[in-house]
């Protein structure tokens, strides 16, 4: 890949049915967010005020209740039987302060009380303030108890709520995925359906440009589709009208010229017939008028033709051809009757259906192509399979070259070789010609190689057996 | 000359094209009486009939068509239809209308000429002709130059007659619309195949009890026709 493409690809326009599926994809996933997020924020709320609420509530019965409970005899000895009577929220602890003396809990030190909370309680205060002790979210609750010189802590561990809101974050990381996904699949059908339409509209497009001129796309009773619709078919329309004028302007032009041709035809022969009253000088003149007129006919006749098959009025008028006679009487007619044939065709007659002064016209130009144009003709050769027939017509030229091999069948192509074909005395439509004859009976045509790698080109029409003469061979 | 005495009506409203063909024509040394239109050509030829009729069928007024119906009821005399194209209807329907073969526009006089020697052999070639031969009710005199189905004649134009003829001197046998061309109409392979055809239908209106099965002219599929003894 050159630097070139790989831009390109890179910067390749994303298309209708992938943006779409994004875009829904990406709403999904935005929406799932937000509301994740909103659910996130006030559920860790809630969680965290009610265990607050339920902490600070046991931390005030309990001081109440250690406030009773002390007298001013109390000794620092009689603290832990009176604190394990005092009931403990689940995963709290409790810490007092006698005087100078601490009762903690065995996970505790003094230190692991945030200052700013002690110096709160020992101004007489209550307070309470969230941090992280010992390595885990706890919430820790003080209390004074100034009559004795005393505080009670509360440390009350909030690693539950957390877990609960991992859990919580969880489901929602699945559900937001899911979300997510649930708009790309979303967005893929809606692309499907969005795309419906331009697949039609692109499928008749291709059947216009296939030469399907009347194609049009029908209206679906939805007013933004049809507005689609209308324009497609408004210029279709307008394609269809400017092809048939212009191929009814051919045919009506080469029509106009054929009663003048009829006049110059008809007294060029008269001529022609005395000859031998002329002089040396008039037999030349007339000689080159009689053959440029003939070349001149030929040429109205093939832009006739042609003007027909723009026109889409060309038809076929099909009879039952003997493939063998047919490439012989050919051959006769072009005064070729002693090339060789090879008859590769398996002894057995072989008939198809076709249009025969299309196909002798086919032939004549094959023929005279590669007598005029092609150094010579050297061989004629007949092959079948299974479903097909095909007629080969070798020269003896220097050939077609590969990338000419195509455009040579384009009308007044005359190829790199400077009007070796299609120049010179031919119209430069024959090949063209050739090329829609063949096509209008299902079949191919081709130039390519000698086989043997000799000089020259080879050009090879490929006809279809007719169905009945299959079924009848399978039988 | 060999032709002295023939002569041919043309029917063209090209003045240009009607003075050039006549100039041919002369040269072959027919006589040419020349019509400009249908009207004019249908009087001209009950005036004096010709021994064979050009008609171009783009005409204006009654078209070439008509003439070719008009003349067919009373005569039948060869007629050519000069056709603008080869591949429309025209040539099927000038066909239908009773002519006997037709010209593409433009066409080389040698074409002409040699259109007219065929259809002039056909018309005057009775001494050669095989004798009477029978089909159970179809009996075709070539010597009387004559047809009778159930020995009522039956009037048949000279290609008709000349196509019944082959077939039946090949009685039984296949003729394929190559053969029947060459024979009857003097054409080589890439002749018309549709002459053959028409005039074939034409043939069986005339002769078959039922046209639409017909049971002496056969067609036998992707060979030809041929004449069931």
């Amino acid at each position: 890949m050159t630097a070139d493409t790989e831009r390109e690809s890179a910067l390749r326009p994303v298309g209708l049915r992938a943006r779409i599926l994004l875009a829904f994809a990406v709403g999904g996933l935005g929406l799932s967010v937000v509301l994740a997020g909103a659910t996130m924020v006030l559920a860790r709320g809630q969680l965290l005020e009610t265990r607050e609420e339920s902490a600070a509530a046991v931390a005030v019965n309990n001081a109440v209740r250690l406030n009773n409970q002390l007298t001013p005899d109390t000794t620092f000895e009689d603290l832990p039987s009176i604190v394990d009577s005092l009931t403990s929220l689940e995963g709290s602890q409790l810490l007092v302060r006698l005087k100078t003396d601490w009762l903690l809990a065995p996970e505790f030190g003094r230190g692991d009380i945030p200052g700013v909370l002690t110096a709160r309680i020992e101004g007489g205060q209550p307070g309470q303030i969230r941090a992280i002790v010992a390595g885990r979210p706890q919430l820790v609750i003080g209390l004074p108890l100034p009559s004795f010189d005393a505080a009670y802590y509360e440390v009350v561990d909030l690693a539950g709520v957390a877990d609960t809101l991992g859990t919580i974050r969880i489901i929602l990381l699945s559900a937001g995925a899911a979300t997510t996904l649930l708009g790309a699949v979303l967005g893929w059908w809606a692309s499907l359906r969005t795309l419906r339409p331009l697949r039609r509209v692109s499928a008749a497009a291709q059947a216009i440009a296939g030469g399907r001129l009347d194609t049009r796309l029908e209206r679906q009773a939805d007013p933004d589709l049809d507005a689609l619709a209308d324009s497609f078919n408004g210029m279709a329309e307008a394609l269809e009208q400017r092809i048939r004028r212009d191929a009814r302007f051919a045919s009506e032009v080469s029509h106009e010229l054929r009663s003048p041709l009829m006049t110059l035809t008809t007294t060029v022969g008269v001529l022609e017939a005395r000859r031998e009253q002329f002089s040396e000088r008039s037999r030349t003149a007339l000689d080159l008028l009689s053959h440029d007129l003939a070349r001149f006919c030929r040429l109205v006749d093939d832009l006739l033709e042609i003007s027909r098959f723009d026109a889409g009025a060309a038809s076929l008028e099909l009879t039952e051809i003997n493939v063998a006679n047919f490439v012989h009487a050919s051959l006769h007619v072009a005064h070729l009757d002693d090339v060789s044939v090879a008859d590769g065709l398996g002894g057995r007659p072989v008939v198809i259906d076709g249009d025969k002064r299309r196909l002798a016209r086919v032939m004549a130009n094959l023929l005279g192509n590669a007598t005029h144009h092609g150094g010579g003709l050297t061989g004629v050769s007949m092959e079948r399979d299974d479903t097909v027939v095909r007629i080969s017509v070798e020269d003896h030229g220097p050939g077609v070259p590969a990338a000419e091999r195509e455009q040579i069948f384009d009308r007044f192509s005359r190829g790199s070789s400077g009007g070796r074909r299609g120049g010179g005395s031919g119209a430069g439509l024959g090949l063209s010609l050739v090329w829609e004859d063949v096509r209008l009976h299902d079949g191919r045509v081709w130039v390519e190689e000698h086989a043997d790698g000799g000089s020259g080109a080879r050009f090879v029409i490929e006809l279809p057996l007719p169905e009945d003469v299959l079924e009848l061979e399978a039988t | 000359m060999m032709h002295v005495g023939t002569r041919i009506l043309t029917v063209e409203d090209d003045e240009r094209i009607r003075t050039a063909v006549r100039l041919a024509l002369e040269d072959e040394g027919w006589e040419v009486e020349e019509t400009a239109s249908g009207e004019e050509a249908l009087t001209a030829f009950t005036r004096a009939p010709a021994d064979v009729v050009l008609i171009d069928i783009m005409l204006p007024g009654v078209d070439g068509f008509e003439v070719c119906r008009s003349i067919r009821r009373s005569s039948a005399v060869p007629i050519i239809m000069v056709t603008a194209r080869a591949d429309t209807h025209d040539v099927v329907a000038g066909l239908e209308a009773g002519a006997d073969d037709y010209l593409t526009k433009p066409f080389a006089p040698k074409e002409l000429s040699a259109r007219i020697r065929a259809l002039l052999r056909r018309y005057r070639s009775s001494e050669t002709m095989p004798a009477t031969m029978c089909f159970n009710q179809l009996e075709v005199s070539p010597e009387e130059g004559v047809v009778r189905l159930d020995g009522i004649e039956v009037h048949l134009t000279r290609t008709e007659f000349q196509l019944l003829v082959e077939l039946g001197s090949h009685a039984g046998k296949v003729l394929s619309r190559e053969d029947l061309l060459e024979r009857v109409w003097g054409y080589d392979y890439f002749g018309d195949g549709r002459l053959v055809d028409v005039h074939v239908r034409r043939l069986r209106t005339k002769i078959e009890p039922d046209p639409g099965n017909p049971r002496f002219v056969v067609t036998v599929r992707g060979m030809g026709y041929k004449l069931q003894p």
